[in-house]
């Protein structure tokens, strides 16, 4: 689900970028340090323009100033029961992987409807139903979240496709 | 799931209540049963003493576990005295066979949980990974057992085996100097042909040494794709790499194209936990019966019995291999790479490319950035390689490896070293232009001046060494299936036998009905060098163990054992040519030592089968072969030619082991004797007498045998033995040498003259002249034993006896 959130970030600014520009040079380290990164809980989608710095503060001994920005951004947090849209990765005999943006998900075996196979035959390897469901690398699917775990950096689900309407898209 | 009594409780403990019956759904932390046990208190009493009181608790015991209770072991009133005695039986919902990312792939749970009651971490369960291109998918070892049986079975009604394919100077060659773009844009440079198919890419994360995006070019080992499509059909192929992730999926593509051989079977160092080592066990981890492997390197595989070694696919001389700054450092090779002859022989003959001049396998020795000190990759290292490996998951190490790539690159794009070494031979070229021109003039012939154009190219697009591995793979794939067939044949038989109403034997498992590649590969491999005793000489750094050294195992497979010292027992004294070691010395003086260079060995093991060692032959000087005349050294080799035996008549005193009689023996040698005297005289040459003294029977056959071998190795290759029969002639050193060899071709000549006597009656020793050639056939014409061309070693020793005593007849005869 997105939302859209208030946070905070401490920027360090090395001296030779004081000067007329330094709110620029300010703006682009924001962009380029926080989008599409992932705190374990959520990922910052997109930063939104309006945001506040406060004043500057030299640090002892280095030079560098210290900025706190606030900033509101559009942050993406999946959830349990979510159902999502995303590419599959990799196909091996025990399921598949799903890439949904910032998120890795899993879809096992027991996930997957009866129906559809896993083939290794097939090159490359794919779970089909032999009609016009086919998975492998590259599908575009839709997987509703079973489990969800979040490390520091970067967060695991488990998928299933075991309901109506989920599985892989016609494009 | 079993329960049994913990470990942590206060036994003996009494059963007091059951809370769950049979069938009963239980929840985590829900009590199971309540228990007793009895302990002693110490308790006050009101005249402030304290006594110890033996006292009863209750307790209740919680489930750690979400399931069904399935059974019971225990009922009211039991008494548990120990840890680990059956409780319960629950049936649990879900094992959590398969986790990804700390999360259970069937029930969505998360597995790294711990709070009071976790016996066990539920994450333990699943601990096996066996994917290829994950490291957060895991399986318990039930389940990797099961998708290994599933895999095998599949594999076996395909008539496949499973093939892994190693990257780097394997398959490809790798090397990140923009040079080769350059060369590859101008037809007209020399090396075109050789790098016109060599593809670029560029890795996108890719930041090494801060320069913006580096590109890598990949030179295809000649002949991979017809090497692939064949092996497609035997094997199913996984790619395994010490490189990155990124690299590995871009080299990939480009061997690959239509991801058909490899599919997402691509495993890198990202994926392998440590990068010192890589392991069948990562892939196969239960069951490696029918994984074959195929890399340039045996080392990082700790000498795995299902490794078919490929020789080093080196392409950009002196790139190695960019990603093996992580690995152990190979073992330098002492042995001059063989395309430097090529280009010699280019500038003699002035043709093409002259590809065809080069042996079948190029075995380039390893590139000069890796060091061969304290660089030991012996099965004895493996401890230092597990424990440097504790030490390499620091931060640090990876660092400093990172910088050391780093490094490497940087040389290859700053330096361009293979540039400059183009632009060496280059000007050799030049050189030897002018040389030519200057010596067309001279001789005033009409030779070509086309070839004056043409410069020499650094690369050569020559290697073979992949239809080599495919014969051996397709080898390997054969026995394997020969023997599965026929095992399985058994249990058919079994099956007639019991419907006839015989007893019929137990059927046995697929386990024992398929074969083991690891047992197959060695059975093949010994067949190669079986009986061989490999002694090495100035090949193997001084201070190393020469039994746990990379070569030494390496022929080892190959059913040849490994001596330190030379010996009778020894077959093949493997040497530097460059170097004269004792051991080459004391090596020449056993006729029946093949010393060869390494190239020899490297031709054996790569092709496996038993290579015709002439070719590889070191050439020794006759003084050498003579040995010293000093008699306390010569110990052994008089061992040695005793036990020969079998009537040869060339030890040094033989004459009383032998069957021969003593009188037969001293007759002949006198008339030896006499017959070299005398020809020596004839000759006209000053033969001091001290010489000719020296010149015993030893010395006399010994030198003899030299001569007869080197005739033997022409008849088997005509290929250059001619020049290195001259040069032999022109170093012999001694003037007695020079002399016997002239005795030995008038011998040869006046055998020769004697049997065309017969037809013409021109006895003139001068017609023949001394070419070997001639020689040769002479002496395949006058086998009197009518054993025809056939010098093998076996008559080997009676064919000689017999000349002797053919030209000892005639020469008599000449004389009267």
């Amino acid at each position: 689900m997105f939302f859209i959130k208030e946070l905070e970030k401490t920027i360090q600014l090395h001296p030779s970028y004081f000067g007329p520009l330094i709110r620029s040079h300010i703006h682009r380290e924001l962009l380029l340090k926080e989008e599409g990164s992932s705190t374990g809980k959520f990922t910052i989608v997109c930063i939104l323009d309006s945001f506040e710095i406060s004043d500057g503060q030299v640090i002892a001994g280095s030079g560098a100033a210290e900025y706190t920005v606030h900033y509101k951004a559009i942050v993406w947090r999946p959830y349990k029961g979510e159902v999502m849209d995303g590419i599959v990765t990799s196909v091996i005999r025990a399921g598949f992987f799903v890439e949904c943006g910032s998120l890795q998900a899993f879809v096992g075996r027991a996930m997957i409807p009866t129906d559809i196979k896993f083939d290794a035959n097939a090159t490359p390897a794919q779970w089909t139903d032999n009609g016009d469901q086919i998975i492998e690398k590259g599908t575009h699917i839709r997987i509703k979240i079973k489990g969800l775990r979040s490390e520091v950096d970067k967060m695991f689900a488990i998928g299933t496709m075991k309901e109506d309407y989920l599985g892989p898209l016609q494009q | 799931m079993k329960i049994t009594s913990p470990p942590n409780l206060r036994y003996p403990i009494t059963i007091s209540d059951l809370a769950r019956k049979p069938g009963d759904k239980v929840k985590r932390s829900d009590t199971l049963f309540t228990y007793d046990y009895e302990t002693y208190v110490e308790e006050g009493n009101k005249m402030g003493e304290y006594v110890k009181v033996l006292k009863t608790f209750p307790v209740r015991f919680e489930s750690f576990l979400d399931g069904i209770v399935e059974k019971w072991f225990i009922k009211i009133g039991t008494v548990i005295e120990r840890p680990g005695v059956a409780l319960l039986e629950i049936e649990e919902p879900c094992t959590h066979e398969t986790q990804f990312g700390g999360l259970c792939v069937n029930c969505g749970e998360d597995m790294t949980e711990i709070d009071y009651l976790t016996k066990e971490a539920n994450s333990e369960r699943a601990t096996v990974n066996m994917t290829h291109d994950n490291v957060a998918l895991l399986i318990s070892k039930k389940e990797a057992i099961r998708a290994e049986e599933d895999s095998k079975q599949r594999l076996l009604n395909a008539r496949k085996l499973s093939l892994i394919v190693d990257l780097d100077q394997t398959v490809i060659h790798t090397t990140c100097e923009r040079t080769i773009a350059e060369w590859k844009e101008d037809p007209n440079n020399p090396n075109y042909e050789a790098v016109k198919d060599v593809q670029g890419f560029q890795l996108a994360d890719d930041n090494v040494a801060h320069v913006a995006a580096n590109w890598y070019y990949v030179k295809m080992r000649p002949g991979l794709a017809d090497f692939f499509e064949n092996m497609s059909k035997l094997y199913e192929m996984h790619i395994y790499t010490m490189a990155t992730r990124a690299y590995a999926q871009e080299v990939a593509r480009i061997i690959d194209p239509q991801r058909k051989y490899f599919g997402d079977r691509i495993l890198s160092r990202d994926e392998n936990y440590t990068d010192k080592l890589k392991s069948l066990h990562r892939l196969f981890p239960n069951n490696t019966d029918l994984a074959v492997i195929i890399d340039d390197r045996a080392d990082i595989w700790g000498y795995c019995e299902n490794l078919v070694r490929v020789p080093v696919f080196n392409f950009f001389p002196g790139a190695g291999d960019i990603n093996a700054s992580f690995l152990p450092k190979q073992q330098e090779l002492v042995t001059q790479t063989p395309k430097v002859k090529t280009v010699e022989a280019n500038a003699k003959t002035g043709s093409g490319t002259g590809s065809e001049d080069t042996p079948a396998v190029s075995i380039a020795g390893k590139p000069a950035d890796t060091t061969s000190t304290e660089t030991t990759n012996g099965a004895v290292n493996l401890e230092q390689q597990l424990l440097s490996m504790g030490a390499g998951d620091s931060q640090e190490a990876l660092e400093e490896h990172l910088k050391e790539q780093e490094k490497v690159i940087i040389t290859q794009q700053t330096e361009r070293p293979l540039l400059q070494q183009q632009l060496v031979l280059d000007k050799e070229d030049e050189e030897a232009e002018v040389a030519d021109a200057s010596q067309t003039i001279e001789d005033g012939s009409t030779q070509p001046i086309e070839h004056h154009k043409h410069r020499h190219s650094l690369l050569h697009d020559d290697d073979r060494g992949l239809e080599v591995v495919a014969a051996n793979l397709r080898l390997i794939h054969n026995t394997f299936y020969d023997e599965y067939l026929k095992k399985r044949a058994v249990p058919h038989s079994g099956r007639v036998a019991e419907l006839k109403g015989q007893k019929s034997p137990k059927k046995p498992l697929l386990e024992t009905v398929a074969p083991d590649v690891a047992e197959i590969m060695p059975r093949l491999k010994r067949q190669t060098l079986n009986g061989c005793v490999i002694v090495f000489s100035g090949i193997i750094p001084l201070g190393m163990d020469v039994e746990h050294s990379d070569f030494a195992l390496w022929v080892k497979s190959f059913g040849a054992e490994i001596s330190t010292s030379v010996n009778r027992q020894t077959t093949h004294v493997i040497a530097n040519p460059d170097r004269k070691t004792t051991k080459v010395k004391r090596a020449a003086r056993y006729p029946n030592i093949q010393i060869v260079n390494a190239e020899w060995m490297f031709q054996c093991c790569t092709r496996w089968e038993h290579v015709d060692e002439t070719p590889y032959l070191i050439e020794l000087d006759d003084a050498d072969r003579i040995g010293s005349p000093v008699e306390g050294l010569d110990d052994d080799s008089l061992d040695a030619s005793e036990e020969e035996g079998g009537g040869g008549g060339v030890g040094d005193e033989p004459s009383v082991q032998l069957a021969m009689s003593d009188n037969e023996w001293s007759s002949m040698r006198d008339e030896l004797q006499d017959f070299l005297n005398e020809s020596s005289d004839t000759d006209g040459a000053s033969a001091s007498d001290s010489e000719s003294v020296r010149s015993t029977g030893s010395t006399q056959s010994e030198s003899k045998r030299s001569k007869k071998r080197k005739r033997r190795n022409k008849t088997e290759s005509n290929d250059g033995s001619e020049a290195e029969d001259s040069d032999a002639s022109v170093s012999s050193a001694s003037r007695l040498e020079k002399k016997k060899r002239r005795t030995m071709e008038r011998v040869t000549s006046l055998t020769n003259v004697t049997n065309a006597d017969k037809s013409s009656g021109l006895p003139s020793p001068e017609t023949t002249g001394p070419e070997e050639d001639q020689v040769d056939d002479e002496g395949k014409v006058f086998d009197p034993q009518g054993g025809g061309a056939d010098l093998d070693e076996s008559d080997y020793d009676d064919s000689l006896e017999a000349m002797m005593a053919a030209e000892f007849e005639k020469t008599a005869s000449d004389e009267e």
